[in-house]
């Protein structure tokens, strides 16, 4: 698919949340598998902010370990970090010229293969909600025009995130990224009951999860529930795609 | 900074308790970081037994024992909704609910009450509770100190079914404020290793943890790893 006809179909699956199996997971985990796609990038994630004002991960495009807990450092130190602070962008940093910033995680980045970062605000009106992180391997800047396009999809995911008919019932912006954080557990849970049960990484376990809710037009978080509660055995989950060499 | 609202709630927790009164603690926390008049803390999980954790006066008490006699009122609600379950003015409701409860809650001198779901991912403990003897809604400092708050109430919880040391409840929970996604799915694992539940799994963790005096987060990435495994099929 030409890249503008993919980007504008990027557009109208993220405005898409009034289907019934709308999961606020399988959104970002899109959002960041659009971005490897539409941009010169290895490796995309979304964070968002937890009511103790942390950042925690919501989704990524890998779930490889050495990428999750590079997400798990920017509770403390890194480029969502200073994005969520300041609400601006934070672009173009190159992990092996640092000089002292971020010591923690320009290591861990670097060790992983990534040489250059980027995040982007998830804003509505005045609030940052999280950000969008990027990971090149390359160090070098990321064009104008493809910022542009991450930080139009970053918002569009953001009225998406809020505007979800189920935030209705929600009371307070807190509570919804609260519930939202909660059913990344959920997922985390089931993708090790699945590892376990049918000797798959974590990978290809939230491969199969994510596979079977898309498949029968299931939200990812109920079937998640389902494989914890035992009402849906791993076995019949479809067989994952070959690993990938990491 | 980051985690502010959880570091003011451990500090307030980590002052000296005598052995046996964590618990109260627990709860005289709950009240104070919402500014509220009373908190109590209702175990509801089908994982542990049902009952009250704590309370911190006579109507906090009245007000579980309504709900557990009655199954009806705003924990029991927050908990099989798993959301927070907000009741700002309970002598004249905008939406009559709980027609059992309300009548001789409001006698105790309860006007506004809030009831928050303790869980960690799909595990479901029970409810916070949080009254107040004047009607009013949580302003969003209040509704979000009191989303931390049970978040540390459920952790809290996990700890002491895993015997945690007297005193060391504190301690504890701050070396695992951090969020680890290897906890969560070394929790799935165990279960699934062991034919328990995540919530049992999440206990056996923290036990092994505490047995070894390691971190969380180290024997998590071990079972992770599958360097460690709890069938006894390793050591």
């Amino acid at each position: 698919m030409p890249r503008e006809a993919l980007l504008a179909r990027t557009f109208v699956e993220l405005a898409d949340t009034l289907v019934d199996d709308f999961d606020v997971v399988e959104l970002l985990t899109r959002l960041a598998d659009r971005c490897v796609e539409l941009f010169d990038i290895a490796t995309a994630g979304i964070m968002l902010v937890a009511p103790d004002s942390d950042l925690r991960v919501m989704a990524s495009s890998s779930e490889a370990m050495r990428v999750l807990e590079l997400f798990e450092l920017q509770a403390h130190e890194g480029p969502c970090l200073d994005c969520h602070r300041s609400g601006r962008p934070v672009l173009n940093q190159d992990l092996a010229a640092m000089n002292g910033r971020w010591p923690r995680f320009a290591a861990r980045a670097l060790a992983a293969g990534f040489h250059s970062v980027h995040a982007l605000p998830l804003r509505l009106r005045g609030t940052v909600i999280g950000a969008l992180n990027l990971f090149q391997l390359d160090p070098g800047e990321m064009r104008q025009a493809d910022v542009d396009a991450a930080q139009a999809l970053a918002d569009v995911a953001t009225i998406a995130i809020l505007s979800h008919r189920a935030s209705l019932e929600a009371q307070t912006l807190n509570e919804q990224l609260n519930t939202a954080l909660n059913s990344r557990i959920i997922i985390e849970q089931a993708k090790g009951v699945i590892a376990e049960r049918a000797g798959l990484n974590m990978e290809q376990s939230f491969s199969v999860l994510r596979g079977y809710a898309r498949t029968h037009n299931l939200r990812l978080q109920a079937v998640a529930h389902d494989v914890i509660d035992g009402s849906l055995a791993p076995a019949a989950l479809d067989r994952p795609p070959p690993a990938r060499p990491s | 900074m980051a985690g502010e609202r959880r570091l003011r709630i451990l500090a307030r927790l980590a002052g000296e308790t005598t052995p046996g009164t964590e618990t109260r603690r627990l709860c005289e926390v709950c009240a104070d970081v919402t500014a509220m008049s009373g908190a109590g803390i209702m175990l509801m999980s089908g994982d542990v037994p049902r009952g009250s954790v704590c309370t911190t006066n006579k109507v906090s008490d009245v007000i579980e024992q309504l709900q557990f006699g009655l199954g009806e009122g705003p924990c029991v609600d927050a908990y099989h909704q798993d959301r927070p379950v907000l009741e700002p003015d309970l002598d004249e409701p905008s939406t009559p609910r709980w027609p059992a409860f309300a009548g001789p809650a409001v006698e105790a001198g309860v006007r506004a009450i809030f009831g928050f779901p303790l869980h960690v991912g799909a595990v479901r403990l029970g409810a916070l509770n949080l009254y107040r003897d004047r009607p009013g809604p949580l302003s969003d400092d209040q509704h979000a100190d009191a989303l931390v708050m049970a978040d540390v109430a459920a952790q809290a919880l996990l700890l002491l079914q895993a015997e945690a040391p007297p005193g060391e409840l504190a301690a504890e929970l701050e070396s695992g404020a951090d969020f680890h996604f290897a906890v969560h799915q070394a929790s799935g694992m165990v279960a699934a290793q062991l034919d328990v539940s995540v919530g049992e799994a999440l206990i056996r963790l923290r036990a092994h943890a505490f047995g070894n005096d390691r971190a969380l987060a180290g024997v998590s990435e071990d079972v992770v790893a599958r360097r460690l495994r709890f069938d006894d099929r390793s050591g």
